[in-house]
């Protein structure tokens, strides 16, 4: 290291300044000027996860949020190179760091999660999968698109407004999210359990309606009946149109 | 040539009409690295039409943080993938403490930085195996300056013997704020590193005090400035107009890069260099 100390340090405090807003005397610097960098550290980084969490800004009173944005950038050092993920670092620093604000919002946590995971499905890389596009529902191998998220959420994030939300509403709460092949546009499904452990089996590997109603069914101690059958079949239809099943085998 | 920024904000109508013409584009890795989706197929189409330039954000060269090699390395398989013809980054640190800060800080004018910024050059040039480009950036603030400006910026150019990616609207800016003649930093400044122009408009938003937003057109000034740069330089060197925010018609954009040609053409004529 060719730096010296007495360097370093003059460049950590400029970078202290712009993470906390707490200015320590620099020799040389100009300290009326020296606020911009300040100002277009935490700009930039408030402007990204506005973006990033439109439902969560919408939710907190300005306080709330500018309160959350500081302590979050002054107290954690961001790793990520790239911006766009930053915002998943305010995530698990939020879930981890069990935020006071999540004594008055439960759900907060679940909400940037929620947010966050239809950023990372729309920008995550390409994944392709062997499969035909035309088949037969009852019969072939069903082929479920790789860019999905399925998640539970223990509040109803992605149902209601989250001003909304009470203590009452926690439960269990099943979301698919896939990425459609030609637009790139994130689809949301929210699913009973039957039809989430269905998915997570089919995300496995291909198997067939048959299969998958009788695997779930089993687990789930139901009877097959025809009524069960048809409702399957009817999701099943609807996911090959919405492209969150990709295809036959 | 003459290029342009490539941003998400303008990037499908760019695509899906001809109004703009530039002959490069530029990419930040940063934005595009394990990307898919809708963005990549705009990324792909832009390749097919346009050669790309690289320019990073955040590799953060004068940083006393070590440097990252992990995000240099996927940096580099970006380069291949996209056949990029060149990758520049800044002359400032964006990390410090472990810490990315997502802005351009100036680096201390001192001696133990010019060693230090200039050793760390010669290893990102090592690892991706080419030439890179740095680029003088604007400043706010001196921070505990041992030199000027511009004896920083040679005596790193020196040490490292890297590119210059001479960025002549910064000049402008920093001659505005730091009160020196943009001119003579230019007849200072060491010409024969100079392969890259970068050109941008900027906000005065004091009396004495310019803010880098490449957000407005590019002044007058600055075009004069640019003019003087390229009777300077002995050679042509690829010029890109950057325009981050505030986006207008795409006809304004391709005005402005028929400005730049138009002098670029008519600095070059006066001397028979070869066109980039
Ligand atoms: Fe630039």
């Amino acid at each position: 290291m060719k730096l010296l100390e007495t360097t370093w340090n003059h460049q950590s405090e400029l970078a202290i300044f712009c993470r906390t807003g707490r200015y320590n005397p620099i020799p040389g610097v100009n300290e009326k000027h020296v606020s911009q960098y300040r100002q277009l550290v935490y700009n930039v980084v408030d402007d990204t996860l506005q973006s990033a969490f439109p439902l969560t800004h919408h939710l907190l009173t300005p306080k709330e949020w500018d309160g959350l944005v500081n302590d979050f950038f002054s107290s954690h050092p961001c790793q990520s190179p790239q911006i766009w993920t930053m915002p998943k670092e305010l995530w698990a620093w939020v879930a981890n760091k069990r935020s006071p604000l999540l004594k008055k919002y439960p759900f907060l946590d679940e909400l940037l999660w929620f947010e966050w995971l239809e950023i990372e499905l729309f920008m995550m890389e390409d994944k392709t999968t062997a499969c035909k596009p035309e088949g037969n529902l009852k019969k072939d191998k069903l082929v479920l698109n790789p860019e999905h998220h399925l998640k539970h959420f223990t509040y109803p994030v992605h149902l209601k407004n989250a001003k909304y939300i009470t203590p009452s509403d926690k439960g269990h709460y099943f979301l698919m999210m896939h990425r459609e092949k030609v637009t790139g546009k994130v689809n949301f499904t929210n699913l009973s359990p039957f039809l989430a452990r269905m998915l997570e089996i089919l995300s496995e590997k291909p198997f067939t309606f048959k299969e998958l109603i009788e695997q779930t069914s089993t687990e789930f101690e139901v009877a097959t009946d025809q009524q069960l059958e048809e409702d399957v079949i009817q999701f099943l239809d609807n996911s090959v149109r919405s492209g969150l099943i990709s295809g036959f085998q | 040539m003459v290029g342009i920024g490539f941003r998400k904000d303008f990037a499908e109508e760019f695509l899906n009409s001809s109004v703009l013409q530039p002959s490069f584009i530029e990419a930040a890795p940063e934005n595009w690295i394990g990307v898919g989706g809708y963005w990549k197929k705009l990324l792909m189409q832009a390749l097919e039409k346009y050669p790309l330039f690289v320019h990073g954000l955040s590799l953060s060269i004068g940083s006393p943080d070590p440097l990252d090699f992990d995000f240099l390395r996927k940096i580099k398989s970006f380069l291949k993938e996209t056949q990029a013809l060149v990758y520049s980054e800044h002359l400032s640190y964006a990390k410090c403490d472990n810490a990315h800060l997502y802005d351009l800080l100036p680096i201390p004018f001192t001696y133990d930085a010019v060693d230090h910024v200039s050793e760390r050059i010669q290893q990102v040039q090592d690892l991706l195996q080419q030439k890179i480009a740095i680029e003088i950036v604007s400043y706010y603030t001196p921070v505990a300056p041992e030199m000027t400006e511009l004896e920083f910026i040679n005596a790193v150019l020196k040490k490292s013997g890297s590119d210059l990616l001479l960025d002549v609207n910064n000049v402008y800016v920093n001659s505005f704020n730091h009160h020196y003649d943009p001119y003579k930093f230019i007849d200072g400044l060491s010409v024969e590193n100079v392969s890259y122009i970068h050109m941008a408009g900027h906000l005065k938003i004091a009396d004495d005090l310019i803010i880098d937003t490449h957000g407005e057109a590019i002044i007058d000034p600055v075009y004069k400035l640019f003019e003087y740069t390229m009777d300077k330089l002995k050679k042509d060197v690829p010029v890109l107009l950057e325009r981050d925010f505030n986006i207008p018609d795409l006809a304004d954009l391709q005005q402005e890069i028929r400005q730049l040609a138009q002098i670029k053409k008519t600095a070059l004529k006066q001397k028979s260099y070869e066109t980039a």
